[in-house]
């Protein structure tokens, strides 16, 4: 049996120290929180914190796992999610805590769907054909929602597709070596990534369009190698987009501050400059959580999420947010050599350079080195269809490491 | 599988384009930290665009000039301190860029890149600031200037510490006038300005005090030299006008009737060169050190390269394209009576964190030699006669006055009059202290700049001597 090389941290002193943290925000959030809200967030922290620590200990002592690093950083980062959420708004800390349960219930079953890839076989062709039809429900229902055409409302609650879309991106995109030599396999997935991505366009949603877009590339990268095609596919691309551009010269506008946001303080750079001003406030340990002012512009818990963390948890911590996507995917790197088929491998470098990607998109967009997208920060930024999708994205890294499945019973 | 794993590497170079951003997101960051943070937008700092949450500023005498009280502002219950430290204290919405609130906005927060405002939170006020004023020195001088438009300021010439520093036109913080930003009457010209930092402003007779160095270091017999004055005199092309008729008179004789005709002779005998020499070494054209660091002024001019012999002749006598900065003016001054020594000027004399840790307490800067020794004693010999022949000592009872007025032409529009200078200082060694008085659009010197620098000095003298 071939692993990664390498130590694994060791879980108890990494859980203290979690456990630790988590704490703090429980106090602190309590400390300052209305009393109407204060049961509402010591239940969603105490639930959150019991199936953490109900996950490891079965993982552990049933499953006999070892490494843990993966989901130690995921349950860190939605910890400091689920803190700003509860702390900017404290009567929605429970709906979140939901879709944070139901994305770890996701990220269990998907491990244990990915186990077998006889079964992951079967299922692409209905979850791509899942996947179209909710983005074409979507075009076809959404309304215009700050510019965006991504959310549907199903018996009051609203989801925003894209969002699991991504996770099914992945699941019919990652092929198993002996489809690989297919040419066909390969138009076929690109069809759907065109269809996925053409929907996203016509939302208006740009900054999703560009990370399934990214994404298909590293897709299509590690299936073929062939970089003359990927050249030849984003050069296609960028013609189409230079289209759009020039007969819808409104959508450009909507970039037209990058680079200028200190120019256009009060209107289209509102949002990057009080985001900078207020990171830059919090200094390397933050002003607390609470305590900040970023959080009272429109979408901080979204889109500016980061300025949230630089202005309350510090740039140190903020640091650290960002070196976790890198960790998760050199973890995906590391152990794509040791996947047990080339499935998991491209899968998990699918999953960690799509978090990746979508957080450079966040990140310098709100700092104004890329353009404002408007996409989300990967397991910090609030919304239900965002942390479930990052949990279930999460799956494929965890699969790509053989000793997942290790005890599990391995069927191939 | 291996061509994938392969593949998979190139990844790597993602990481890296990823790391680069970060890099260049924290540097970006870490830079413009304190600019960011300053914003005018920073909640935790200003409410409705004013520094709401910043520290006391204190006189040196112990007035407080400035303290938050309730997340507002509230400057000093009199209102005569109050409009005669607006410049220097500074507004808390900026108008005034020199201001201390303004230049020293980190400091008054107390933020630091490690905390950020986080000292703002814990106690609620930044730290601290004591300045190197006299509240009732800056009282006296802006009582003293009335209507006039100008500065007034007074430096210990030892350790360059500022005791006085006061810029009118100037308008009452607690209730700033509503036509302010409206009036076209002129009565607001340059409001917003330090006069003191900021101005510039034709030297007129004051720069007699430079060609005399000039000459003194040059002419050799310099003091065995008369020279006739006729009420003008001829030089190249035209003439320079005197403001009298002084027949024969030497060198210092000159320099107390303040003779046009003489020193005009002089500057053309020195030329455009040595006079443009000892102006350079002297600070012309050369910005000097900030203020306390911080605070920036204006770079006092000399151009006399091809320069007709009759302007070098104007520019002797402190009338050609020459333009002096107030605090540079004081700076020379000062030197003068601290044996050619100049020291820059201190405004902060101490910043206290809420912990009351000193953070910072001011020092004494030298900026070079600006005379020799001997120069600087004749100098001081100069203008001590001035004051003891010609001013009068009655200003400056007992305080053994040096100094040197100028009436500055600034146009040749008869309806506009003259500003009015004065720089001086008392070399006393119990009074250190070397003051520069500038009105604007008023008479000659003696009787606008002169008295104001009398009641000034006297305040000085009662809180310090």
């Amino acid at each position: 049996m071939h692993l990664a090389k390498g130590k694994n941290v060791n879980l108890a002193i990494m859980l203290f120290a979690l456990t630790l943290f988590q704490l703090t925000c429980i106090f602190s959030l309590y400390d300052k929180a209305a009393a109407e809200y204060r049961t509402g967030i010591l239940i969603t922290f105490g639930v959150y914190i019991a199936v953490e620590y109900a996950y490891f200990i079965a993982a552990r002592a049933v499953l006999k796992r070892r490494g843990f690093e993966i989901e130690l950083i995921a349950f860190l980062l939605t910890t400091v999610g689920l803190s700003i959420t509860a702390s900017v708004y404290p009567d929605r800390s429970v709906k979140q805590l939901v879709a944070v349960l139901i994305g770890i219930g996701g990220f269990i079953f998907l491990q244990w769907l990915l186990r077998d890839l006889k079964r992951v076989l079967l299922l692409r062709i209905p979850v791509a054909v899942l996947a179209v039809a909710l983005l074409g429900a979507t075009l076809v229902l959404a309304k215009f929602t700050n510019g965006a055409k991504n959310w549907l409302y199903i018996g009051g609650m609203s989801i925003q597709p894209s969002e699991l879309v991504k996770v099914a991106f992945i699941f019919v995109g990652a092929a198993t070596l002996e489809k690989l030599q297919s040419n066909r396999s390969l138009t076929k997935f690109i069809l759907f990534a065109f269809a996925c991505v053409g929907a996203l366009f016509l939302m208006y949603d740009f900054g999703t369009a560009l990370i399934f877009f990214f994404t298909f590339i590293v897709i299509s990268f590690m299936r073929s190698g062939d970089i003359r095609t990927l050249f030849l596919v984003c050069t296609v691309a960028l013609m189409g987009a230079l289209l759009v551009l020039v007969f819808k010269p409104y959508v450009a506008n909507r970039f037209m501050s990058f680079g200028h946001v200190w120019e256009n303080f009060d209107t289209s750079g509102y949002q990057q400059t009080r985001t900078m001003i207020y990171s830059a406030s919090g200094g390397m340990f933050g002003v607390g959580l609470g305590n900040g002012k970023l959080r009272d512009v429109f979408a901080a818990t979204e889109d500016l999420v980061f300025g949230v963390v630089c202005e309350e948890f510090g740039m140190i911590m903020a640091g650290a947010i960002l070196l976790s996507y890198v960790a998760m995917l050199v973890y995906s790197i590391r152990h794509s050599k040791y996947a047990r088929s080339s499935y998991y491998a491209i899968a998990a470098c699918a999953a960690a350079a799509l978090m990746l990607f979508q957080a450079t998109l966040n990140v310098f967009g709100v700092n104004d080195l890329l353009p404002l997208t408007g996409v989300t920060l990967p397991f910090v930024s609030r919304g239900g269809s965002s942390i479930m999708s990052c949990w279930m994205l999460l799956a494929f890294i965890k699969a790509v490491d053989r000793s997942t499945y290790r005890y599990g019973g391995v069927r191939q | 599988m291996k061509s994938i794993s392969r593949r998979a590497l190139t990844l790597y170079l993602l990481i890296i384009l990823f790391l680069g951003g970060c890099g260049l997101l924290y540097f970006n960051l870490i830079t413009n930290a304190d600019v960011w943070s300053m914003n005018r937008a920073n909640r935790h700092l200003y409410h409705d665009g004013a520094l709401a949450t910043a520290g006391d500023i204190t006189s040196s005498d112990g007035t407080v000039l400035v303290t938050t009280e309730n997340g507002q502002r509230k400057y000093n219950d009199n209102k005569n301190i109050r409009m005669g430290t607006l410049h220097t204290v500074g507004d808390s919405a900026g108008y005034i860029a020199s201001g201390i609130q303004t230049s020293f906005k980190d400091e008054l927060t107390g933020y630091t890149l490690l905390d950020g405002v986080y000292n703002l939170k814990r106690y609620g006020k930044g730290n601290d600031m004591t300045l190197t004023l006299n509240a009732s020195i800056c009282e006296t001088a802006y009582k003293a200037m009335g209507k006039n438009k100008g500065t007034v300021a007074v430096m210990n010439y030892e350790t360059g510490d500022l005791v006085c520093v006061v810029s009118t036109p100037t308008y009452d913080i607690r209730n700033k006038p509503t036509d302010i930003n409206t009036d076209t009457t002129g009565k607001y010209d340059g409001v917003y300005m330090n006069r003191f930092f900021s101005g510039l402003y034709t030297p007129g007779s004051t720069f007699k005090i430079i060609t005399a160095a000039c000459a003194i270091e040059n002419i050799p017999d310099i003091y065995n030299r008369t020279f006739e004055c006729k009420g003008k005199v001829q030089i190249g092309e035209g003439y320079v006008i005197c403001s009298g008729t002084h027949g024969k008179v030497n060198f210092e004789k000159a320099l107390n009737k303040s003779c046009n005709c003489a020193f005009a002779l002089i500057a053309d005998e020195l030329g455009a060169e040595k006079l443009t020499a000892t102006a350079q070494r002297i600070g012309f054209n050369t910005q000097l050190p900030a203020v306390s660091g911080k605070i920036k002024c204006t770079t006092s001019k000399i151009s006399l390269s091809n320069s007709a012999e009759l302007d070098i002749g104007w520019a002797g006598i402190g009338q050609y394209t020459t333009l002096i900065n107030p605090r540079h003016m004081l700076t020379v001054t000062s030197s003068v009576a601290n044996g050619g020594k100049a020291v820059s000027a201190n405004l902060v004399s101490k910043i206290t964190s809420p912990e009351n840790d000193t953070l910072f307490t001011s020092s004494t800067t030298e900026i070079g030699e600006y005379f020799t020794p001997e120069t600087a004693a004749k100098l001081k010999a100069l203008m001590r006669s001035n004051v003891k022949n010609q001013y009068g000592d009655s200003y400056f009872p007992k305080m053994e006055m040096c100094g040197k007025t100028g009436t500055a032409e600034i146009s040749d529009d008869p309806t506009k009059k003259p500003n009015a200078l004065f720089v001086g200082f008392s070399q006393l060694d119990s009074l250190p202290y070397a003051i520069i008085v500038v009105v604007e659009d008023t008479s000659v010197s003696i009787s606008s700049a002169v008295p104001i620098a009398s009641k000034v000095m006297k305040a000085v003298w009662s809180e310090y001597h």
